[in-house]
């Protein structure tokens, strides 16, 4: 067997309301760019970004979701697989923050128990329409465990650090093994076949 | 390209296949000297790769590496990991030429390659594949997916243990939805899906290794997948004839829905429909309908029949689950359930039949109580949603049809199950106080009531059946008859349906839908067998109870036209279906008291009212008189007719049931010649051998149970009423001896033809032990039930027989229900009518 292309393999979803910019964020990362106008998502949206921290390569699959709630029956079965989810509200839109709560009871009932999650306020660039404080967040963030992060998909603010932050997030889980051992390991279709054998040796 | 491979000389070409190779390797100077510190297989699979990828892969070189794979399987591993390591280096540098390339190798490799090492290979081909959908170029995601959609179709022989196609149904579902920006390269991608998807579940289906693809993780997402395309594509139905011959992506995504379907074992339906009913939630499609029929119609046609029952369930549980949403929503449900239920015909309703019932009639009560209170929740005063009586309405019209469809597909022993078991759940006012609506009072119950009662009017129509006794237990005739007790007059009407549909064994209850005055009844057509053993005894038991209903249901002042009509159907198929000689007297009998009813003065009647009942009359007389066939009864009724045609058109059908009838200001006038005479007909019916004492006695409707569930219960133990009484308690008397008479002697009969009777005798033992076999238990309980009260009616027969002569025509023995039994026994209670306490 050849040796792959990565030493780890993550999958990230985007979640949240309807709007708050989840695609402009994906396509900020993976493609350098702020698409204006852009409509919103069918179901759900894939996208793939290999970056390299510490000298590993860590691939990121990406599923962006739709935030409509006409999808939501086909977003939810995406969470299950997950290993960190980007729960994402707009900071301009006290609505899109007040459904925070709402999002994390359907985390709880559909995604994996060892997920991680971030939530993340878009939109910083429109700071003169600010409808939710940041402390709010942040309070909210830490009584959620959660981490907390504001970006601009448009001005490009952090959206590298949060894809970033979560990759070595999830790399230092990796490592300490918490993570589930069928969900952190790579799909064996997706080439890792023997790794089953590791797994195995190590538990 | 596979090419074919000949067995034996196989590894003698391969042999002079690799000196060729080496002969031309010594030729080639550096680049050889480079290649031969290669191994061979990566040669080789250099080689097809040409110098310009525009010229595509090259042939000769591509079967030099199939021979060589195949003589040398153990290499097939390390030759698919080669190629997939320079795929994924052109994939890198954008060099889709020779991705196209070394792809088509992998697909020809694989093609060729029916061998135990597949496995392995395939590892590095699923990698590729994965590879190429990774991939944000729509071009190369089409390609991966055709690749993997060839690889599907292979069967594999040897089990794969780990492979995981997790990433492949989570990809393809994306691809299905797709929103790229050009429309003819987004249909192409979601396509791509479909194929994708059918090409995972083709191939994890029989395989019992891998993970198990009807579970929720993956049917949530493929099952989504397929019906957004299937619904996407409607509306858009103008194609192009070039493009028809192609298949449309929402052909594509029903062939492949119905594949997927079909495959479903018992155990999987359910996660196959639940997204089904959460898609068509979520996008609000139940409200349309069409959509979600259309849904239903696949699914139904598609799965294994046996399972059909199965998917019912899921949608009673649906339905149940939103008792609280819109009615339009629930009217979706139902309408969805309604069509199902008639595809899925004998297999739909499954083994809890009466849950079905039970369901549906919930249903059928909250949307009255919503109708009623108004709001979904009658414990919060704050009535969230308005609710639209009109979609209320509708749902419960919806419920009822559903209702029938599901009765149609049963069986008649259960049919007669499901009947009592909707006559148990339907409110009689002071009686079943538990089991009427909660919070909706005397209006919900009547509203109920109707709904329960046009259910049973779905449910009977178009029910067969051999045996009246069975289909009309005393269990559920009693409760039926006394609801035609009511005032109501919807209510009184949709019980006259509801016998009709019962009654009528042979279709001829078309035939007499409009009253009319047949001047020869051979032009209608109409079936009749002679009536059976059952029949008769069905008769005699609740007869009277008919006869009564008919005579009070025309008394009702509240009666129209629709009642008269019904009411003469009813007596038309009394006449077809169940009349022996006794029960045409007593027919003839019921028809002249209605004269004498609307000819009466007490009564405070309409004329309308008068004329109808002279009409209906009128009209029954004709009918019977020809059923007779005796001359001179016609005559008499003809004669009437004509005399009426000519002076009192209005108390003849034609006139009086129609829109706005002349009616005249009195009545005084009907007298004489137009009024059909007791006397003449007893008269000439006695000539051809009828009852003529019986036909003498005027008809006067008996009082029996039903009375009692509505009406006071008085308790005595008086032997004999006084005289006065006595004319109108006489007739079940004297119609009752007469009856049991004519048993006696039939019951002779069968002892001295007994030969005959055998015959009889047997087929009836195999009825029983077939009852006792395939009915319910609440069936037979009734069937003992009706037994031991014929019994106990036979004992009271011979007691008044042996205690006291036999009563004479004129009637001077006074009787009640019940008397008889305490004449002889004078100790036992007694229950009187409470005209008899008067």
């Amino acid at each position: 067997m050849s040796m792959e292309d990565y030493d780890y393999l993550f999958k990230i979803v985007l979640i949240g309301n309807a709007g708050v910019g989840k695609t402009c964020l994906v396509r900020r990362f993976t493609q350098g760019l702020f698409p204006p106008g852009q409509g919103a998502t069918i179901g759900v949206d894939f996208m793939i970004k290999t970056v390299e921290i510490k000298g590993q390569k860590v691939k990121l699959q990406i599923w962006d979701t739709a935030g409509q709630e006409r999808f939501r029956s086909i977003t939810q079965s995406y969470y299950r697989s997950a290993n960190a989810l980007i729960l994402t509200y707009d900071i301009t839109c006290e609505d899109s923050f007040r459904c925070l709560p709402e999002w994390l009871k359907e985390i709880e009932q559909y995604a994996n128990s060892q997920v991680v999650t971030i939530l993340v306020g878009n939109k910083i660039d429109l700071a003169e329409k600010r409808a939710v404080h940041r402390h709010r967040a942040q309070d909210f963030a830490e009584s959620q465990s959660m981490v907390y992060l504001e970006t601009s998909a448009k001005e490009s603010d952090n959206v590298e650090k949060l894809f970033l932050d979560l990759a070595c997030e999830l790399i230092r889980e990796a490592k300490q093994n918490k993570l589930d051992n069928s969900d952190a390991a790579p799909m064996l279709g997706e080439g890792k076949s023997i790794s089953y054998l590791s797994c195995c040796s190590i538990n | 390209m596979p090419l074919p491979v000949p067995e034996v000389p196989a590894s003698r070409r391969l042999a002079l296949d690799c000196r060729t190779i080496l002969d031309h390797r010594v030729g080639k100077g550096v680049c050889g000297c480079c290649g031969a510190l290669r191994p061979r297989y990566k040669r080789l699979v250099d080689n097809i790769f040409p110098e310009d990828p525009e010229d595509g892969l090259v042939k000769a070189n591509m079967e030099k590496l199939t021979f060589y794979a195949l003589s040398a399987p153990e290499k097939l591993d390390r030759i698919g990991a080669y190629l997939s390591e320079r795929l994924s280096r052109d994939v890198a540098r954008h060099r889709y030429g020779y991705v196209c390339i070394a792809m088509e190798a992998l697909d020809q490799l694989l093609m060729a390659c029916h061998c135990q090492s597949i496995n392995l290979f395939v590892e590095s081909f699923l990698k590729m594949v994965r590879k190429l959908l990774e991939s944000d170029k729509p071009n190369l995601q089409i390609l991966g997916t055709n690749s993997f959609v060839k690889f599907a179709n292979i069967e594999e022989d040897t089990p794969s243990y780990h492979r995981s196609y997790d990433f492949f149904v989570s990809r393809f579902s994306e691809m299905c939805h797709s929103s790229y920006e050009d429309p003819d390269i987004r249909t192409k991608i979601r396509m791509a899906g479909i194929k994708g998807l059918q090409g995972v579940v083709r191939k994890t289906v029989n395989d019992e290794l891998q993970a198990n693809i009807w579970d929720p993780q993956h049917m949530d997402k493929i099952v989504p997948s397929l019906l957004f395309n299937l619904q996407s594509g409607e509306g858009v139905e103008s194609r192009s004839p070039s493009e028809k011959e192609k298949e449309s992506p929402v052909e594509l995504t029903e062939r492949c829905f119905r594949e997927l379907l079909g495959r479903a074992a018992y155990g999987n339906i359910k996660n196959a429909v639940s997204p089904v009913l959460m898609h068509l939630d979520n996008h609000s499609l139940w409200e349309g309908k069409t959509f979600a029929v259309r849904c239903f119609k696949i699914i139904m046609y598609s799965i294994q029949s046996q399972h059909s029952h199965l998917v019912i369930q899921q949608l009673l549980g649906h339905l149940d689950a939103n008792s609280k949403s819109s009615a339009t929503v629930r009217a979706g449900i139902v309408e969805v359930l309604l069509e199902a239920a008639a595809i899925a015909a004998s297999g739909s309703v499954g083994p809890t039949v009466l849950e079905v019932f039970n369901t549906l009639l919930r249903q059928l009560r909250l949307s009255v109580d919503f109708e009623l209170t108004g709001s979904y929740d009658p414990g919060s005063s704050i009535g969230t949603k308005i609710i639209k009586t009109h979609g209320e309405r509708q749902l419960q019209e919806a419920v009822i049809r559903t209702i029938g469809s599901f009765a149609n597909t049963l069986p008649t022993y259960q049919r007669s199950e499901v009947m009592l078991f909707i006559m148990g759940k339907i409110p009689v006012p002071g009686v079943h106080p538990a089991l009427s609506s909660s919070c909706s009072g005397p209006e919900g119950t009547r509203m109920i009531q109707i709904m329960l009662l046009k259910s049973l009017v779905q449910v009977t129509a178009g029910f067969q059946t051999t045996n009246m006794l069975t289909a009309l237990p005393s269990s559920f005739l009693e409760p039926l008859l006394s609801f035609s007790l009511t005032e109501d007059p919807e209510v009184r009407l949709l019980v006259i349906h509801i016998l009709l549909s019962l009654i009528d064994r042979h279709d001829n209850r078309p035939k007499f839908s409009t009253i009319s005055i047949i001047s020869d009844i051979s032009v209608l057509k109409l079936k009749v067998d002679k009536c059976s053993r059952q029949d008769n005894l069905f008769m005699k038991k609740h007869g009277q109870q008919l006869y009564r209903h008919i005579y009070l249901g025309c008394k009702e002042q509240s009666s129209g036209r629709q009642h008269y009509e019904n009411l003469y159907n009813l007596l038309a198929l009394l006449s077809m279906e169940l009349a022996n000689e006794e029960v045409v007297v007593d027919l003839i009998r019921l028809a002249l008291a209605l004269q004498d009813l609307a000819l009466s003065t007490e009564e405070s009647m309409p004329v309308f009212n008068r004329c109808a009942i002279h009409a209906l009359a009128g009209a029954y007389l004709n009918l019977i008189c020809q059923l007779t066939t005796v001359p001179a009864f016609c005559q008499h009724i003809q004669e009437v007719i004509e005399v009426r045609q000519k002076e009192a058109p209005f108390l003849l059908p034609e006139d009086i049931f129609i829109e706005g009838p002349k009616l005249p200001p009195s009545l005084d006038k009907v007298e004489g010649e137009m009024l059909f005479l007791q006397s003449k007909i007893t008269e000439v019916l006695g000539g051809s051998g009828y009852n003529i004492d019986r036909l003498a006695t005027p008809y006067v409707p008996q009082y029996t149970d039903e009375d009692r569930l509505s009406k006071r219960k008085s308790i005595g133990d008086n032997i004999s009423l006084p005289p006065e009484d006595e004319s109108r308690n006489s007739p079940e008397k004297e119609e009752r001896t007469p009856a049991e008479e004519i048993t006696f002697e039939t019951l002779k009969n069968a002892i001295v033809d007994s030969v005959g009777m055998e015959e009889q005798e047997r087929e009836r033992r195999r009825q029983v032990v077939e009852k006792f076999q395939k009915a319910p238990f609440e069936e037979i309980a009734a069937h003992c039930g009706a037994r031991a009260t014929l019994l106990q009616s036979k004992l009271n027969q011979i007691f008044e027989i042996t205690i006291r002569p036999p009563p004479s025509p004129s009637g001077t023995i006074s009787s009640g229900y019940g008397q008889t039994q305490s004449r002889s026994v004078p100790v036992y209670e007694m229950k009187f009518p409470d005209l008899c306490v008067y």
